[in-house]
């Protein structure tokens, strides 16, 4: 505080150099960063990302009143979708595949050989005679019944896939979506998915969060402009916040690491949470300037109370966003670093830069008001209301609330344990299961083969041998077939299957004349080579890279399955081991990998919570429990700031399980966050605890009374600061993954507060743990004021520093966590 | 003190000029037919600016100097956009050529020269937009029909209606198709027969009687092993709305397909660039195409020399490569200032699902030859582009010369680039390829057409 000004100059260089950062930031939804990366059967979808159509979109023109899709009307509608969605920006020219492009065609038999045309002519059929001709095409076109024609003839669908290198995905969305909402009418419902489909409604709606985030911080500025009513009490917490903000940004912006804004809640609550903070230092500071009446002392003193109790409360803040890396995926990865960073800075800024400020801006006005010991109607209905969950937790109703809480937390843990891994969700779990893409997905599944596959991989040994090109063997192809057909026979058998050797079998059909009996090949390499490039000929391997890659080398055995529900999910790739440990894994040309497509990637994502839930959660509390141990000095007094958190996390866990909701990804990160940020009410209420329990002279049902009556107080004013900053998503989100993450987090939040006025007392009072009656803590010691003003001497300062009946004696001022104040009414300056 | 008679952008003013008019003939100091009809260089029709490099630089680029991404800078108003990309972000390299003299012999195979000047005048287009010797009627007489094309149309008939300025032309071609990352995807080497059979300069002046055809196109492919006996028939109509009867044939299956006669869009094989629709700049009959108008003249780089012809220099004739990731997307090409280019635009109109919006070549005003061609999507994005060189068979080196003694011309290599998906295929024309067969520009013609040219004959190159 002595070099305020060389300090002041630092800030603002550290600020200016990470805003320089800020503009490499980029918000960016990367999928594929979402899977774990440890996974064996993400690893196949990393080595193959082709396979699945990645970056196909579907639209299905469904006539809705019954008829089918042979009339002018509708086939004018499928040509017109056709051409239009050529148009859209980043679309492969040669991979857009309709019953009206060149590439759906028919073959037949002529004098002169084969003759194959395209199932429509140059134009549109219009008179019962062409469309009787189209239909007839049709039933000879084995291969666009099914898949370009439901089966019940009432449905048809139009595939394009994009160019990843030039794919604009909110540009081709915006584009395709306008078409499809323009194709819709009386007769037609059109409907639009496949991941690039999802991936620009993500970003659609993610950009709603500009917007929430407006009315989230509006409504975090608002409550605190209606708590401390003076500049100083709103513009340090404003500062302070907005300068960790930049940091935090800019070290991403430095490091060129993009940010998941679909995690963006984090950040959010990462303000609120320095709102809160900033606030109870604040109102430290407006205690102790009434004392000693010198702005920059007062800042001073309070810096030197607040640090301990500061760093430790953003300590576990930091620990439960960073220990979110353990698990294998990139984009957590990224977001603990970018998060568990600005959490860091919380400490330079949260101490230092806040105690700079105070000592700078001009000292509040209205700091008699702010400390005074008046109390209004609510202020003292509210006191009695916390006084009176104070008398639950000692004396007799300790017993009845300790029979409670233990029946309630066996039934929670109980209840818990029973939760199912996995929300399955017919589409996207980022998407609310009533969302347009999601009704497109589940459409689209009724009518065709769908979107839930499961890929079976044969790779190459030599991918870049050109003279042995893997895919157009004898054994592969025989290896596809034999997968087909052990998959189609088992218990749980797909609902449609395709390889690149049905092309191939179809292709030999084809020029030997269109007769089915001319499928399968004569199972040598000489044959199968040539039906290989009879199906590429007039054609590109692109046309077949939803089960083969460009060079002919690498491929896919894909399987359908009608749904995704986990007992779909358990039996497919049941059925897929049993499959693949028949035909073998290694062969002399290729090796076969189970798995990728939706289905493994789903059992990933499931896999990868029920592998590191409790591995998070133990590491969090481990660590927790050595920080707040040392802070403490005492191991109980960890074990008993973890007991409340760990039961409001089964309290949660046990909600859901009754709710009928799984565990995953979603609510892993809430489970590590709720435990690092909501300790923190713990932290509050135990030092408090602590400093009443001296000021009491060792009475145990005053010293929680006193401390609930206060710091009670302020637990409850950063619950409502966290809520404000996290409630709005919920309500607001048109993203089901933020909304759900609002809510958890926001529920957990409020358990975790609930939990710490009640539980912790209780166990305080029913253990009465000896580091209580320490005075050698970190954490809750005394600072004596007289000292400061006695050496000022002034006026002022000698009448702030009378010992009353509301404050420690002899102006004993406490150096407690963040929220316990010297006086009972100090949480209460706005009345 | 040298004086110049015209300032730098005289030659820019009267191009503007020109094109404004939609119609006007090449050359800028004095129109190139009179001297083309006397067989004298064309470079005198056009001011220093558009003869030399250096000049047309302000002194930045002269022979002998390589384009880089360095210095592409000061040559880009004589380049295409892709060619521009390509030079500036993937390691593409152009070496500056000296202007040869614009000579028949530099921009023709000579005895097309000469019917051409001796058919001149006597062109013309019937009702139905086909073209016609207005003179004597019925078909074209051969040679280029029109020698100082006063517009896009006439233009394009030169190009069309002879593709390579021989009546019987077999180029033994070697290709590499290039992945993304530079890799090698697939190689061919297929033997490219055209045969005209109307608009001859030789006897007989209609091939076996097929006077409604054009010509016959084979495609032979001999390597590799997997694609080898492979073929294709194109019969062109001389009616030029009519598509061409397209039929393919597979050893293994023994049958020959007929295939849809407007999928001019696709590759014939896996993993090459090239559509039909590619070929020549104009690969498709003219009147599937229309709203053909001329949009600009400019001066360009072109390799038109026979510097581009490596046969006695390099192994195979192969043309060293360079450039993209993995240093083997690009050929080596020599260029040299052309000093007109005609810039075309036309548009698919006979292709209702047609993926490409427009197509706009690049043609050397002086002997309607393709520089280069792009085409664009239907949003109007860049494409693909074609990028080829012709010229004089005779690198100092070596020369092919025919059966009269006079050095050969056709094209020498070809570069297609679809810069969407980027991938890139690059083809040359190799003294030979698998299975013995050469390039060459005289044969016994009915031998070639029971040989290669018929669909029993699709059947026989399969069995062999």
């Amino acid at each position: 505080m002595r070099h305020r000004l060389g300090a002041g100059l630092f800030f603002v260089a550290v600020t200016l150099f990470f805003a320089v950062g800020l503009r490499n930031v980029e918000l960016k939804t990367i999928f594929s960063d979402l899977l774990p990366e440890d996974d064996p059967f993400v690893q196949v979808y990393k080595d193959h990302p082709g396979f699945g159509s990645p970056l196909t979109i579907s639209v299905m023109v469904k006539r809705k009143d019954g008829q089918d899709i042979y009339n002018a009307e509708t086939l004018r509608k499928v040509w017109n979708l056709t051409r239009d969605i050529d148009l859209t920006l980043g679309v492969d020219h040669d991979k857009i595949l309709s019953i009206t492009t060149t590439k759906a065609r028919y073959a037949e038999a002529t004098p002169a050989g084969i003759e194959s045309q395209p199932l429509m002519g140059d134009h549109v059929p219009q008179t019962g005679d062409e469309i009787a001709e189209f239909r007839r095409r049709v039933d000879k076109a084995p291969g666009a019944r099914g898949f370009l024609i439901s089966k019940d003839h009432t449905a048809t669908i139009i595939e394009a896939t994009f160019i990843e290198r030039i794919l604009d995905y909110g540009a081709a969305f915006r584009h395709v979506q306008k078409l499809v909402e323009l194709a819709r009418d009386e007769h037609h419902n059109v409907y639009l998915a496949g991941q690039p489909a999802l991936t620009g409604w993500v970003y659609q709606l993610e950009s709603q969060m500009f917007g929430i985030f407006a009315v989230t911080l509006g409504l975090l500025v608002l409550a605190l402009a209606l708590y401390m009513r003076n500049i100083v009490g709103v513009v340090t917490p404003i500062v302070t916040s907005l300068v960790a903000a930049i940091w935090g940004f800019g070290l991403t912006g430095w490091l060129k690491s993009p940010i998941e804004p679909l995690l963006m809640i984090v950040p959010l609550l990462l303000v609120a949470r320095s709102f809160s903070h900033c606030v109870q230092f604040t109102e430290r500071y407006y205690e102790i300037y009434a004392h000693v009446r010198d702005k920059v002392k007062a800042a001073e003193i309070t810096m030197g109370c607040m640090m301990a109790p500061s760093v430790l409360g953003i300590f576990t803040d930091i620990v439960g966003i960073f220990v979110i890396a353990i698990a294998p995926i990139p984009a957590m990865d990224r977001f603990a670093l970018f998060c568990g960073w600005w959490a860091v800075w919380l400490i330079p800024t949260g101490v230092v830069l806040i105690s700079l400020l105070l000592a700078t801006l001009p000292a509040p006005r209205n700091v008699e008001r702010l400390v005074s010991s008046r109390s209004s109607a609510f202020q003292r209905r509210f006191q009695a209301f916390l006084a009176g969950i104070a008398r639950l937790t000692f004396g007799r109703p300790a017993l009845l609330t300790a029979a409670v809480v233990a029946v309630g937390g066996i039934f929670a843990v109980y209840t818990a344990l029973q939760i199912k891994i996995g929300n399955p969700v017919e589409g996207s779990n980022l998407l609310w299961d009533d969302s347009e893409y999601n009704e497109a997905v589940r459409q689209i599944n009724k009518h065709f083969p769908g979107v839930n596959t499961l890929e079976i991989v044969l790779e190459s040994r030599h991918p870049d041998d050109n003279t042995r090109r893997t895919a157009q063997q004898a054994h592969t192809a025989q290896t596809m077939a034999m997968l087909q057909v052990l998959m189609e026979s088992g218990d749980a058998p797909p609902t449609a299957t395709r390889s690149y050797n049905d092309y191939m079998m179809g292709a030999n059909s084809l020029f030997q004349g269109g007769n089915t009996k001319w499928l399968p090949i004569d199972p040598d390499d000489r044959h199968v080579q040539g039906a290989s490039r009879a199906a590429l000929t007039g054609g590109s391997p692109k046309d077949f890279s939803q089960v083969v890659d460009f060079q002919i080398q690498n491929s896919t055995v894909s399987f359908w399955y009608p749904d995704n529900k986990q007992e779909t999910v358990d039996a497919a790739l049941a059925a897929a081991g049993r499959a693949v440990a028949l035909v073998g894994t290694e062969h002399d040309d290729f090796i076969v990998r189970l798995a990728t497509g939706t289905i493994p990637l789903q059992q990933a994502m499931n896999h990868v919570v029920e592998r590191y839930h409790w591995i998070i959660i133990g590491l969090l509390n481990f660590m927790i429990l050595l920080g707040c141990s040392y802070a403490y000095r005492s191991l109980l007094a960890g074990l008993l700031l973890l007991i409340p958190v760990n039961l409001t996390n089964f309290a949660l866990q046990a909600t859901m399980h009754l709710l009928g909701i799984g565990l995953d990804i979603n609510s892993l990160m809430v489970a590590a966050i709720g435990v690092g940020v909501g300790i923190d009410y713990g932290i509050y209420l135990l030092s408090r605890i602590c400093e009443e329990y001296h000021a009491n002279d060792g009475d145990w049902g005053l010293a929680i009374t006193a401390s609930l009556t206060t710091t009670g107080k302020a637990i409850m004013f950063t619950a409502v600061i966290m809520l404000a900053g996290i409630i709005p998503w919920y309500f607001l989100s048109g993203l089901k993954f933020m909304a759900d993450m609002g809510l958890m987090l926001a529920m957990i939040m409020l358990i975790n507060m609930i939990m710490s006025l009640v539980v912790l007392p209780l166990l305080v009072w029913l253990l009465k743990p000896s580091f209580v009656g320490r005075k050698d803590l970190y954490i809750g010691e005394g600072v004596d004021l007289s000292a400061y003003t006695a050496a000022d001497g002034g006026p002022a300062a000698r009448a702030q520093t009378k010992p009353s009946e509301s404050q420690p004696a002899s102006g004993q001022i406490s150096r407690a966590a963040p929220g316990a104040s010297v006086s009972r009414d100090a949480m209460s300056p706005a009345e | 003190m040298h004086i110049r008679k015209y300032d730098f952008n005289y030659s820019r003013r009267m191009f503007m000029e020109k094109t404004l008019r939609g119609s006007a003939s090449a050359g800028v100091l004095c129109g190139i037919w009179p001297l083309l009809a006397s067989g004298k260089d064309l470079m005198k029709a056009y001011p220093d600016e558009l003869v030399s490099i250096e000049v047309n630089t302000k002194g930045k680029v002269k022979p002998g100097d390589v384009i880089t991404a360095n210095n592409v800078e000061h040559v880009k108003h004589l380049l295409t956009e892709i060619d521009f990309k390509q030079i500036k972000e993937d390691g593409r390299k152009i070496i500056i050529n000296d202007a040869p003299a614009a000579t028949p012999d530099y921009l023709f195979p000579l005895d097309y020269y000469e019917a051409s000047v001796r058919n001149a005048g006597r062109a013309g287009f019937d009702a139905g937009g086909n073209l016609v010797d207005s003179k004597g009627g019925g078909k074209w007489i051969g040679g280029a029909p029109f020698m100082d094309p006063k517009d896009a149309v006439q233009a394009y008939a030169n190009m069309t209606y002879s593709w390579g300025r021989h009546d019987f032309a077999q180029y033994a071609i070697r290709d590499w198709d290039i992945n993304p990352d530079g890799s090698q995807a697939y190689a061919y080497e297929f033997l490219w027969i055209e045969l005209n059979t109307t608009n001859r300069i030789r006897e007989p002046r209609v091939f076996k009687n097929f006077e409604n055809l054009l010509r016959l196109n084979t495609v032979l492919f001999t390597s590799p092993q997997e694609q080898a006996g492979s073929s294709f028939l194109s019969e062109w109509y001389y009616d030029q709305s009519k598509f061409p009867e397209l039929y393919g044939y597979m050893p293994l299956f023994r049958r020959v397909r007929q295939f849809p006669t407007n999928q001019r869009f696709e590759p014939l094989v896996p993993g090459i660039t090239m559509f039909l629709s590619d070929a020549w700049g104009a690969g498709d009959p003219m009147l599937t195409w229309g709203n053909y108008r001329i949009v600009d003249r400019r001066p360009m780089l072109v390799g038109g020399s026979g510097r581009n012809f490596f046969e006695g220099i390099q192994p195979d004739g192969k043309p060293p490569v360079h450039g993209g990731p993995k240093g083997q997307s690009y050929w080596d090409m020599y260029m040299e200032l052309c000093p007109e280019a005609l810039v075309i635009d036309s548009e698919p109109t006979g292709y209702p699902r047609a993926p490409v919006g427009r197509r706009r070549v690049y043609v050397d005003a002086r002997n309607s030859m393709l520089i280069n061609q792009i085409t664009y999507d239907r949003r109007g994005d860049l494409w693909k582009t074609v990028i080829a060189t012709a010229g004089p068979k005779n690198n100092g080196k070596k020369a092919l010369k025919n059966s009269h003694g006079h050095v050969e011309w056709g094209v020498q290599t070809f570069m297609i680039h679809d810069i969407q998906s980027n991938r890139l295929s690059r083809f040359y024309l190799a003294p030979q390829i698998t299975g013995g067969h050469k390039t060459a520009f005289e044969a016994d013609e009915t031998a070639v057409y029971d040989g290669f040219l018929t669909k029993q004959a699709l059947t026989r190159l399969g069995a062999a």
